[in-house]
């Protein structure tokens, strides 16, 4: 017995080595208090995120995506049901048209993506010559579905940002006048400036971006 | 030296503390990069509903009273106070009116503040508001709801300024069965109300589902 408290005593030390935790509880606090300020500003001014996938549906309806900004519109065509209407066309003729059309609407969808800037500047004045061309290429494709008994049928969805009124409305002008466009069923929402437009990991606007422009 | 107060318990919960907001800060981090709102898609189709016009303007709403508007607009027109597409009071909501050859009659809306008509999209939430009434009075067998929605940004917000009172109202009306359709206007482009002899563009037309 006497030897294991002889044992205990050789082992301690003399004097007790005394931290001082006064920094750590600081840094601690600090992070603390940084954290919270962190959570409680991202919960009120976190934008928040709409996706707006290339493929939106409602049914057998698909929507050709028009986002209408103050400096002009953003087409998001639609692409992946095309591609199956494609392969139930045995016309080759129709057939090669809508592969024409696929390619170049693969081809602006990656240009979008590939965008690094702030996605407004992105963003063209609507001309009545492409607009006119849009209604053409989707009432095209309408009348083939139906023609080969394929559920599939393009409508135009416009996202209407905050000062965008201007670009739609030049649009649904042309609209108005075009025979092409009276077969064509029209959607439209309201999107707040802080709603990011998420298109497969494009680039996003917000906020910040149209305030730096 | 022997007495410093042990502060080990105080460091543990502090800890535990910072390792919980971490998570949730990690956590929120995640859902807010996932966040989705999944919008209903709105087409608009051909009703043999007839349209209410509302005009959604800084958070508050009018709803038109075309019967009172029209009247005094051909009071106006009569007595000459509407020609060469000058603007005249038309004694409702502090709304000026204009006879447009293509548009019909164009409203002006400016000055709203003290007008006693517009009501903010707030008091929906009250359950005998001015404003509910009014929407309340609108037939889902008979009647949609269109409205003029200001895409202006004002000074309060960073969003169209009559874009949160058209959602709460077109909400609202969903509840009650009743169709909506809009349209984006501003203060070059104000709201009118023509007829399809006059332009194709005098289509009112509801957009979105109201709930049975």
């Amino acid at each position: 017995m006497a030897s294991r408290a002889s044992r205990r005593a050789r082992y301690l030390p003399e004097n007790k080595l005394e931290i001082s935790l006064f920094p750590f509880l600081s840094i601690f606090l600090s992070v603390m208090g940084v954290l919270s300020f962190i959570n409680i500003l991202s919960s009120i001014h976190s934008p928040q995120k709409i996706k707006m996938t290339t493929e939106l549906e409602a049914g057998y309806k698909v929507a050709f995506q028009m986002f209408s900004l103050p400096d002009g519109i953003i087409i998001v065509p639609p692409v992946s049901r095309l591609k199956k209407l494609q392969e139930n066309v045995a016309d080759e003729e129709v057939r090669n048209k809508l592969t024409q059309i696929i390619a170049q609407r693969e081809s602006f969808i990656n240009n979008v993506k590939a965008y690094k800037g702030p996605l407004d500047d992105f963003a063209v004045e609507p001309k009545v010559d492409d607009i006119v061309n849009l209604l053409k290429e989707i009432r095209f494709i309408n009348e083939e579905a139906l023609k080969h008994n394929f559920l599939y049928e393009e409508f135009i969805l416009f996202g209407i940002y905050p000062e965008g009124g201007e670009a739609y409305r030049k649009v649904r002008d042309v609209m108005a006048r075009s025979s092409d466009a009276a077969s064509i069923s029209i959607g439209l929402e309201p999107l707040d400036a802080n709603w990011t437009l998420n298109i497969d990991g494009t680039p996003t606007v917000d906020k910040t971006q149209r305030e730096a422009q | 030296m022997n007495n410093i107060i042990s502060v080990d318990s105080l460091t543990d919960i502090i800890s535990n503390s910072v390792g919980i907001l971490i998570i949730f800060a990690v956590i929120s981090l995640i859902n807010d990069n996932n966040k989705s709102y999944q919008l209903e898609i709105p087409i608009e189709h051909q009703s043999d509903l007839s349209p209410v016009f509302i005009i959604a303007k800084d958070d508050a709403l009018l709803r038109l009273d075309t019967d009172k508007l029209f009247a005094n607009a051909a009071m106006q027109a009569t007595e000459g106070a509407a020609a060469n597409k000058r603007t005249f009071p038309l004694g409702y909501g502090q709304l000026l009116g204009q006879i447009d050859d293509e548009k019909g009659i164009v409203f002006h809306a400016r000055d709203i503040e003290d007008s006693k008509e517009w009501h903010h999209f707030n008091t929906l939430e009250k359950a005998d508001s001015e404003l509910k009434k009014q929407l309340n009075t609108i037939d889902p067998k008979r009647q949609f709801a269109y409205f003029f929605v200001y895409d202006e940004v004002g000074d309060s917000n960073i969003s169209g300024s009559g874009f949160e009172a058209f959602r709460k109202a077109r909400e609202y009306l969903k509840s009650r069965g009743v169709k909506s359709g809009w349209k984006p206007v501003d203060t070059d482009n104000p709201a009118h109300i023509c007829d399809m002899s006059f332009s194709p563009l005098c289509k009112y037309l509801p957009s979105y589902l109201g709930s049975s």
